[in-house]
């Protein structure tokens, strides 16, 4: 399970890579945290998501969208998620901790997921996914 | 110059029918030879991709400070006929009326002597950076009201004078505003950042007027050589960000509904005349208004704070002009001589109206509207005038700013947030920051030199050069 930084002019593009969808979400969550407050969270509070979309990567989009509103407006910065993924609906819990401008403060607002650039990919046993984050 | 790429003359370049499948109209951008090597070929083809949407009119067009974004390249501009036309929050972006207002003082340089002070009570009094909020407690009416009614709303609660409004683009108000069609969540959003500056490039600047290139225009936008001017760059934080998102969702399912192909799903849109189109354009303009009302109460706390520390009389700093840079707006322009209605989308680009066209201030109307273009952190900011050249070729628009040309992970590979301040402090310019990590990301050279970017648009005659305008103090979200 991993996310890395890859080169875009503008904004923030990121590849992750899991065994599971489950494991790709909650790591896509970290990676969008690590801009919004140079860092994921820490475990300690719960917040619930779900989401429905008509395919994959709408999906991916309409759940990353939610983490980023969950976090901005409740304060919340997210430090792993639980979450079932099935093609069309994602629902769990996110982990995390308030947020604190000592702690997180200093990172970059993220403005919204990006459909450009968005794909989602199986292979063999693993998935990847490319996303832009617009900062 | 990249491959597939033809010249039409000095800055001038085409991107021919079939760089991409699907073209209807050729792309058009305009690039100093100096500027060619920062063009990115994903910029091209998102300019191309643009041009392949129904309804684009003429042609799709970038301006030099072109740069791969999603949808629309940064930079880009493209008109849609109402007949047949559509409406894409790809040609918008997530923030939605992010634009630039400069405010003029009676001040002179050597008038600002704690500028260590003032860009710590700038920085006090302007909330920034994420997690920032504002100390304004709006109601949801008081927000509906922000939605219809823009600038003018922050004006009625006292946030600056009457005339100020006079002084923005569509009087800080656009119609057909549709707070109906801001969702719950925008607004939730939206509610505890209202008068804040927000993250990334966004700024607050004190600056000097330092060179003056056009004596009349100058004039009648009230600037002198030696003047301190205060520059505010932002936009409708996240109600703006979240209005696209979920538009953006909504619109990404009717593509296919109305039976339009499109090589990039950020491009999602709807035709003007559907419902979802004009839902888009409602929530779209209202949260134009919220971004208005927001440089507004921005500006009115600067001018407090000048008041205070220099005992300025309010009445005496006065809003020159403020343009929006994120948009799309409904506008005339003269096609093959005929006057047609259109929908200019303009991402990263401002309009650059030229003398006597509607909907600029009287005493601009000789000159043309101001165009105001910022500068990367610690780099001059410029105004320009719109120009008839621009009317002729690219729907009355210029470039926005400097245009990125090195990526975040770059950046901070290069240089520390550190050695950011400490470089501009041997400038002599202050800068105030959440942190200096957030220093590294908008490091000067990550940007094109934006002196080289407005000479491309003053050599082709978009916008016409009239000020350069240096930094003193910085205040970066």
């Amino acid at each position: 399970m991993s996310f890395e930084e890859l080169e875009h002019t503008a904004d923030a593009r990121f590849r992750i890579r899991a065994a599971s969808l489950g494991d790709l979400y909650s790591e896509a969550a970290r990676a969008l945290m690590d801009v919004m407050y140079g860092r994921p969270g820490e475990d300690g509070q719960e917040r619930e998501i779900e989401v429905d979309a008509h395919d994959p990567e709408s999906l991916v989009f309409a759940y990353l969208s939610e983490v980023l509103f969950i976090s901005e407006v409740g304060g919340f910065v997210v430090s792993r998620a639980d979450v079932a993924v099935s093609d069309t609906n994602a629902k769990g819990k996110l982990h995390g901790e308030p947020f604190s401008p000592e702690k997180h403060g200093g990172g970059r607002g993220v403005k919204g997921i990006s459909f450009s650039g968005l794909s989602l990919r199986r292979e063999d046993d693993s998935y990847t996914l490319d996303v832009i984050f617009d900062v | 110059m990249l491959p597939g790429i033809q010249s039409l003359g000095p800055c001038e370049w085409e991107v021919p029918l079939g760089y991409v499948p699907g073209m209807r109209v050729p792309g058009v951008f305009y690039l100093s030879p100096r500027l060619a090597g920062t063009l990115e070929e994903g910029a091209v083809r998102q300019l191309a991709n643009v041009a392949t949407m129904p309804g684009i009119v003429k042609r799709s067009l970038a301006m030099p400070d072109i740069h791969w974004g999603y949808g629309f390249p940064i930079g880009g501009v493209a008109a849609f006929a109402f007949e047949g036309g559509v409406i894409s929050p790809g040609g918008v972006g997530f923030d939605i009326n992010c634009g630039v207002r400069l405010l003029s003082t009676p001040l002179e340089e050597k008038d600002i002597i704690n500028r260590r002070e003032l860009a710590e009570r700038l920085y006090r009094e302007i909330p920034t950076g994420v997690g920032g909020k504002s100390s304004l407690r709006l109601s949801g009416k008081d927000l509906d009201s922000v939605l219809v009614e823009g600038a003018s709303w922050a004006v009625r609660q006292g946030f600056g004078r009457a005339e100020d409004t006079e002084f923005c683009e569509e009087g800080g108000c656009m119609e057909g505003a549709d707070p109906a069609a801001v969702s719950e969540k925008a607004r939730a959003r939206g509610i505890p950042q209202s008068g804040t500056l927000g993250s990334g490039n966004h700024f607050l600047e004190v600056q000097v007027v330092r060179e003056i290139y056009d004596q009349a225009a100058a004039s009648a936008f009230g600037l002198v050589p030696g003047q301190v001017c205060i520059m505010i760059h932002c936009g409708s934080r996240g109600l703006g960000h979240q209005v696209c998102t979920d538009h953006l969702r909504v619109l990404e399912a009717a593509t296919k509904r109305y039976g339009i192909s499109l090589p990039d799903r950020q491009l999602a849109c709807a035709p003007l005349d559907s419902p979802e189109g004009r839902a888009y354009f409602g929530a779209m303009a209202a949260s134009a208004n919220y971004a208005w009302a927001n440089r507004q109460v921005i500006m009115h706390r600067t001018r407090k704070v000048m008041e205070d520390l220099y005992r300025v009389p309010q009445k005496e700093m006065r809003l020159v002009y403020d343009v929006a840079h994120n948009v799309a707006k409904t506008e005339d322009h003269l096609v093959d001589g005929k006057r047609l209605r259109v929908c200019v989308h303009r991402k990263g680009a401002t309009r650059a109206f030229g003398p006597g066209s509607p909907g600029i201030p009287a005493p601009y109307s000789h000159v043309g509207q101001p165009v105001i273009i910022p500068g990367s952190m610690g780099t001059p900011s410029f105004v320009l005038h719109g120009t008839g050249t621009a009317m002729e070729k690219t729907f009355g628009s210029t470039c926005h700013g400097a245009g990125r040309v090195m990526s975040r992970t770059q950046a901070k590979r290069r240089i520390t947030g550190r050695e950011i301040r400490e470089s501009l402090g041997k400038a002599g310019i202050v800068v105030r920051a959440p942190s200096d990590a957030a220093l590294a990301d908008e490091a000067p050279d990550v940007y094109k030199p934006s002196a080289e970017v407005v000479r491309v648009v003053h050599e082709v005659g978009l916008s016409r050069l009239v000020a350069r305008l240096e930094p003193l103090a910085v205040i970066k979200g």
